[in-house]
């Protein structure tokens, strides 16, 4: 046996050098070979000589080939960069990678892919030099690191990323899609994007936003194929706040899929084109049906039809919604704990211990047709619903099926919306993204989806997703500092990201145990000692992550409100607001601070009240140019209600500063502040109304941008009587 | 069969857990333990109970090199209700982990994975240095384990110093050292004032050796302040200092004496080659133009601070010999000694006397009064100008000549002098070298502030800015600038900016420019109310929390004047009180005045020696306490 692996080892050592200097080459021919049109290219347009480098030529490839079962996969990138700064010079002056790598397509050898790096410095007075990697690099852990000698401000870096990736596919492979924008950090001179594919290559590619289209170059080989998009005088990107790049800026976007018979194609998770000499550039109504025609009914309802049974629900539409929340508690949060257990190590097998198998929805997938199952049963009226998020375009520009997102709709009366659970998933909550979209709807006359039209999400408005808070300000006797009471309820979309960030595992999981009368996790373990111990070493974690929990919620707090001095601390989760979109998830904090917003003013004092609501945007000139349409997640509102108590002996000034009002059609800013016994009580209102604005209302949300910075800016007077 | 066969493996593997739970599980005693520790070190979630280091030394035959085998036993308890670390030892080419074993209480091992790594580092671009590590859960209060690790140094010079302080408190840090008598090693105690350690030596003829015993009781866990002194400052720890070794009776010197270190770097840099053909064309490029010796070092100088990127791979011996110069120069990057030995060949090149010269930075706290390893980390060049010593330091980026950063200010230099060296000292400035003077005229109209700035940087707080502003981006210099001088805020409009010349190291940066402050003022009841302070510098830098000295980066002299004219048909109505603090180490005022109505406002703080000791705590913070008042209170102005 290891006289076998040793002759194995000779054979495959040698060809394993030789088939990599045998790549250097070829990479190395491929792009400063005599065909390359660039290699003397050395000059930059006058409108870019400012910049901190300007990319003279950007070169993408992906060649495609296959061998039966065997695919090989070769993909580049070659860049020809101009460097103008000290900046871009040590950006590039040190290049990282690895030589060989594991491929994660298909089935491959352990580091049977190999990648080459080829580096030129081409100086200002036109001499040469290639960078010798096998001199000059270091490997350390299978990593190379080399940094580029004699690299100066005025050079040009000319280097290339050359990968070969074989792998073998039994079934069908979808290699990962790719969606960007032609521009990046630097501008780029001359941009070529070349595919060359075969027989059982399936190619979706489309162009958008006036990039320039794939076209076919001939070539002579009668299966092969070959495409190239160019595309010049790419500006740099540019980073925006609320700004999605794929729907404003030239994109493109592609994904390949090999599937080598009929069969395979049927079973892509892609909508493929009809042949391989085709390039998909849109994908139809009936495509989309035809893909999701396998998503059938299927799902052990056992456990669903004893929920139905032992409860009673006073509308179709309520057993519906009682059963989302049931099943998330069923298929997902009543795992929780042991899944906790065992990422903390305190039981290798929490499932073995407690004897179960757990059922947890493997995808989006799984929990549909588990639902459908369940609709199609109890004979609800429903549609499956196919849309995709608003930052990567609009439904008819729907190419990568990745892109596409899938839920449920069931027609009652008004309707109500099923996503995949997440651990505090809502009824009529989906990716927010999604909202107010154009979708397809697909339904079925009996069982299976043979159905499709199209449609729009509904779109919730500000007041639905609200972040609301309740503050009571007591000035500390010598105005050293303040006491901080404050109720936090958050709505809609609003809680979605501070229920994960705020609620701890036992928030919840106690709550569902409670609800759906479940037997703990703990109660579950057979084994009398491992119950006790899995106990002690649980309740101990908990400990340790109320701490944490403690802590998480005061740097919330002071980062919202930029303090630093934030001390005694306390919080109570009031309400989880886990079984309903509308019902707030609410908790209760307060805390001491000193030399925060009160500044002494003779024998006076002023009070910065503006800052009790938070950092709000603070427009740089910059931003107000802005020339991008406006691109948010959902519309919300922010609203407060703080009472400030007025020290005894002391009297209040400049009440009418706190009283602001902007509204238009993109937002709104309002607040009044009124004096109620010797109390100070302001209300504000931060709305955005929309989750896009045209660039022409800029100015619009501007002013109410404004409004709320300016309010943050405002102070009162506390007069010594 | 074959469930049968899966109930047996459940069962087996729930007994075995509960076994392991059984004596593994924390008892009573020990959770008080822990309860009491915690109650010691509050910050800490786990402590030492015992770490024992036993030292030991061996000679090598075949590298003829003195070995050191170091065991480390840890007993490692958790004082929180739950606790996750790492345990992880570092290794490099002169040194091996012989054996990394963690154990329950129960002494069973606990066959944990040891993962190794080699160390990334953002100021080393390559090194040789790896870690072995391990990821540790203690589940309960008062869970214990015993970390095991034999590592061994292939030589003795890289074996510097024992701390007795390290990531965790420990109840009782014992250092055993065997030394055999053939070894002649020194160990000098540092910072040892103010701790109870216990010292023992026994001698033992049988083995002709001896054994000394270093024991602290309860010393903290290592702080984590940012800004910190050097640890070699801050904590007690042994310096091992390997002089001779007598084998076969022939006596060899390590490091008995600051001569035998130089003469092992010297050895070191003898070997170069030192062929300058490369470099002798830029050379004469640099200087056929200059008109004096200054002009031409100058240009040499800081051709270097401006071509060569700091690059650095430390591996095996490259660690402290320095690159070819010729090598440098074509490669256009180079660690510390790569850049030194460039400049010196350079200067050679153009017919100066300049050498190679090794100095610990500020970070370090010993001086080559002690030979070892440890008293360096850096190299520079000296030039010898008119026999006057100048160092020039490569990898300051826009540092004048003749000027010194503040991190090597005050060190002891070591400047090679063919078979011998000379020791010499870089010179210090004052804090008034780096001194920044701030000078705002405002005046007042509708609630708004608007006016002039001037403001100037010197020394380090000129080479700083010049620094960060010419490593961005050329197209976000201008909105950096914007941004530095508005503080992020746009109550503040910055106009009209001119600058000096913002590539000049050898001129002050000026900067003027005209503002507008939105917000700063409110009216209530015919009083104005002014927030006439944009910058409250030192307003954050109470140290109520700290347990080490502060360092600021260099001394520090900031002189800030801001003049309001006073509307008319008003008057004061109140102004802050004055405040000042003075002693050795810093010098700080603030006032107000009256002066041809204008309200002046002067701050002025001085670092004199960049170090705010602990002991001077309570009256700095007592100072910044009132600063912050004064910060925190408004001018008023009364309609007469």
């Amino acid at each position: 046996m290891k006289l076998k692996l040793l002759f194995i080892c000779l054979i495959a050592y040698p060809t394993l050098l030789i088939s990599q200097s045998k790549l250097e080459i070829e990479a190395q021919d491929f792009f400063w070979g005599e065909n390359d049109n660039y290699k003397n290219a050395v000059d930059i347009p006058e409108k870019w000589q400012n910049e901190s480098a300007v990319i003279i030529y950007k070169n993408e490839n992906y060649d495609f080939h296959k061998f039966g079962k065997r695919v090989e996969y070769k993909s580049s990138l070659r860049k020809r960069i101009k460097l103008l700064d000290q900046a871009s010079v040590t950006e590039f002056s040190t290049f990282t990678y690895q030589k060989r790598f594991s491929s994660s397509k298909g089935y491959s050898g352990y580091k049977a892919s190999h990648a080459i790096v080829g580096l030129k410095v081409v100086k200002q007075d036109g001499t040469e030099t290639i960078v010798d990697i096998e001199k000059e690099a270091v490997e350390v852990d299978g990593e190379t690191k080399i940094a580029i000698a004699n690299l100066e401000i005025g050079d040009i870096l000319d280097f290339y990323y050359y990968s070969v990736e074989p792998f073998k596919s039994i079934q069908a492979f979808g290699f990962e899609p790719v969606e960007q924008t032609l521009g990046e950090e630097y501008p780029i001179m001359d941009y070529k994007l070349y595919f060359q594919t075969e027989n059982d290559f399936f190619i979706n590619f489309n162009s958008y936003n006036g990039a320039p289209e794939l076209t076919e170059i001939p070539v002579k080989k009668n299966n092969t194929r070959r495409y190239e998009l160019v595309a010049n005088n790419i500006e740099k990107h540019k980073y925006e706040r609320w700004f999605y790049p794929l729907v404003e800026l030239p994109t493109y976007k592609f994904q390949v899929y090999f599937a080598r018979s009929g069969k395979f194609e049927d079973r892509a998770l892609a909508f493929l084109p009809e042949k391989e000499d085709i390039i998909k550039k849109t994908v139809s109504k009936e495509e989309v049906l035809d893909y999701y025609e396998k998503y059938t009914p299927l799902g052990d309802l056992g456990s669903i039809e004893r929920f139905i049974k032992d409860n009673n629900f006073e509308s179709e539409r309520e057993k519906v919604i009682a059963v989302y929340y049931f099943a998330r508690h069923k298929f997902l949060t009543q795992y929780v704990e042991a899944i906790i257990v065992n990422e903390a190590e305190i039981l290798a097998n929490p499932f073995i211990a407690t004897k179960t198998n757990p059922h947890l929805f493997r995808n989006d997938q799984y929990f549909v047709r588990h639902f459908m199952a369940f609709l199609y049963d109890f004979k609800y009226d429903y549609d499956v619903i196919v849309g995709k998020k608003r930052y990567d375009g609009d439904l008819n520009e729907l190419l990568i099926q990745k892109n596409a997102n899938i839920l449920l709709r069931v027609n009652t009366s008004p309707p109500v919306y099923l996503d995949n659970f997440k651990i505090h998933s809502d009824v009529n909550q989906f990716n927010y993204l999604m909202e107010g979209t154009d979708v397809y709807e697909l339904s079925a006359k009996k069982k299976r989806l043979d159905q499709i039209t199209t449609g729009k999400l509904p779109q919730t408005s500000y007041d639905q997703n609200e972040s609301y808070k309740e503050v009571t300000i007591s000035l500390n006797d010598d105005f050293s500092g303040f006491n901080y009471q404050g109720i936090n309820k958050y709505k809609g979309y609003e809680k979605v990201g501070h229920q994960f960030d705020k609620l701890m595992f036992k928030d919840y999981v106690v709550e569902d145990y409670e609800k759906y009368e479940t037997e703990p996790f703990i109660e579950q373990i057979r084994n009398k000692k491992s119950r006790a111990k899995t106990k002690k070493e649980l309740d101990a974690l908990v400990v340790k992550l109320r701490e944490k929990q403690s802590e998480n919620l005061k740097e919330s707090v002071a980062s919202e409100l930029d303090i630093e001095d934030v001390t005694d601390y306390t919080f109570s989760i009031e309400e989880t607001g886990r079984y309903g979109f509308d019902t707030y998830f609410t908790y209760n904090e307060s805390f001491n601070t000193s030399d925060q917003f009160i500044k002494k003013a003779g024998p006076n004092y002023i009070l910065e009240v503006g800052k009790f609501i938070g950092g709000q945007v603070d427009l740089t000139d910059e931003d107000r140019k802005r020339v991008e349409n406006i691109y948010m997640n959902y519309p919300r509102s922010y609203n407060y209600n703080i009472t400030v108590n007025i020290p005894e002996g002391y009297s209040v000034s400049g009440l009418e500063k706190l009283n602001k009002s902007i509204e238009n059609k993109t937002g709104a800013f309002i607040s009044s502040a009124t004096i109620e016994g010797n109390q100070i009580i302001i209300t504000t209102t931060k709305q955005y109304k929309n989750n896009y604005e045209d660039n022409a209302d800029w100015p619009l949300m501007m002013e109410f941008l404004d409004e709320a910075f300016q309010f943050t800016n405002e102070k009162i007077l506390l007069k010594k009587s | 069969m074959i469930k049968n066969y899966l109930t047996v493996l459940i069962i087996l593997a729930c007994s075995l857990f509960t076994n392991a739970q059984k004596n593994t599980e924390p008892t009573p005693e020990e959770i008080k333990l822990a309860e009491s520790l915690k109650e010691a070190f509050p910050d800490d979630h786990v402590a030492s109970e015992s770490e024992n280091y036993h030292i030991s030394f061996e000679y090598n035959k075949r590298t003829k090199k003195i070995e050191v085998v170091e065991e480390i036993t840890q007993n490692l308890i958790n004082l929180d209700s739950r606790a996750n670390i790492q345990v992880y030892s570092f290794y490099n080419g002169e040194s091996e982990i012989e054996s990394f074993k963690i154990k329950y209480k129960t002494n069973r091992d606990t066959d944990s994975y040891i993962q190794d790594e080699a160390i990334k580092s953002d100021d080393l671009f390559h090194n040789d240095s790896r870690v072995k590590y391990t990821n540790l859960a203690f589940p309960l209060k008062g869970y214990k384990y015993q970390v095991e690790i034999i590592k061994r140094y292939k030589d003795i010079k890289y074996f510097t110093s024992l701390y007795f302080n390290d990531d965790y408190p420990t109840v009782k840090k014992t250092f055993t050292i065997d030394i055999p008598n053939w070894l002649d090693l020194e160990l000098k105690e540092m910072n040892f004032n103010g701790f109870a350690i216990n010292k023992t030596l026994k001698s033992d003829s049988k083995n002709n050796s001896k054994t000394h015993t270093f024991t602290l009781e309860n010393a903290a866990a290592m702080f984590d302040d940012t800004s910190s002194p050097g640890p070699t400052y801050i904590y007690p720890h042994i310096l091992v200092l390997a002089k001779s070794y007598t084998y076969d009776g022939e006596k060899t010197n390590i490091f008995e004496s600051t001569q035998d270190l130089y003469n092992w770097y010297k050895t070191l840099v003898n070997s170069l080659e030192n062929d300058n053909t490369d470099l002798q064309a830029k050379v004469i490029e640099l200087t056929q133009d200059a008109t004096t010796d200054e002009e031409k070092i100058k240009n040499i100088y800081y051709w270097v601070q401006d071509n060569i990127r700091y690059i650095a791979f430390v591996d095996g011996i490259a660690g402290f010999k320095p690159d070819e110069a010729s090598s440098v120069f074509k490669k256009r990057y180079g660690d510390c000694k790569g850049m030194a030995n460039l400049t010196k060949q350079m200067l050679i090149e153009a017919g100066f006397d300049a050498r190679l010269t090794w100095i610990g930075t500020n970070r370090i706290a010993y001086d080559y009064s002690t030979p070892s390893l440890s008293v360096d980390n850096h190299m520079i060049c000296t030039l010898y100008n008119n026999n006057e010593p100048v160092y020039l330091d490569g990898t300051e980026k826009f540092n004048a000549y003749k000027e010194y950063a503040n991190r090597i200010q005050g060190k002891q230099v070591l400047i090679e002098n063919g078979d011998e060296f000379i020791l010499n000292v870089v010179p210090k400035v004052d804090a008034d070298f780096n001194k920044e003077t701030v000078n705002y005229q405002l005046s007042l109209e509708n609630e708004q502030l608007s006016g002039t700035v001037s403001k100037t940087f010197r020394g380090e707080s000129r080479s700083s800015l010049l620094q960060y502003l010419n490593q961005l981006q050329t197209d976000k210099k201008d909105k950096f600038l914007l941004w530095y001088l508005n503080g992020g805020d746009s109550n503040t409009k910055v106009e009209d900016i001119s600058t000096s010349n913002l590539r000049d190291r050898e001129i002050p940066i000026n900067i003027d420019y005209r503002i507008t402050i939105n917000n700063a003022v409110s009216s209530f009841d015919d009083t104005i109310y002014i927030d006439l302070d944009l910058d409250k510098e030192l307003s954050g830098y109470n140290f109520e929390k700290r347990n080490t000295d502060f360092v600021f980066d260099y001394k520090k002299h900031l002189q800030s004047t801001t003049t309001l004219d006073i509307p008319d048909g008003y008057k004061i109505g109140s102004l802050p009180e004055d405040i000042s603090l003075a002693n050795d180490n810093f010098n700080l005022k603030v006032s107000f005045t009256e002066i041809d109505n204008k309200i002046v406002y002067k701050k002025d703080f001085e670092i004199t020696k960049n170090v705010i000791n602990k002991t001077e705590f309570n009256e700095w913070n007592g100072f910044i306490k009132n600063l912050n008042t004064i910060y925190n209170e408004q001018i008023t102005l009364i309609k007469q």
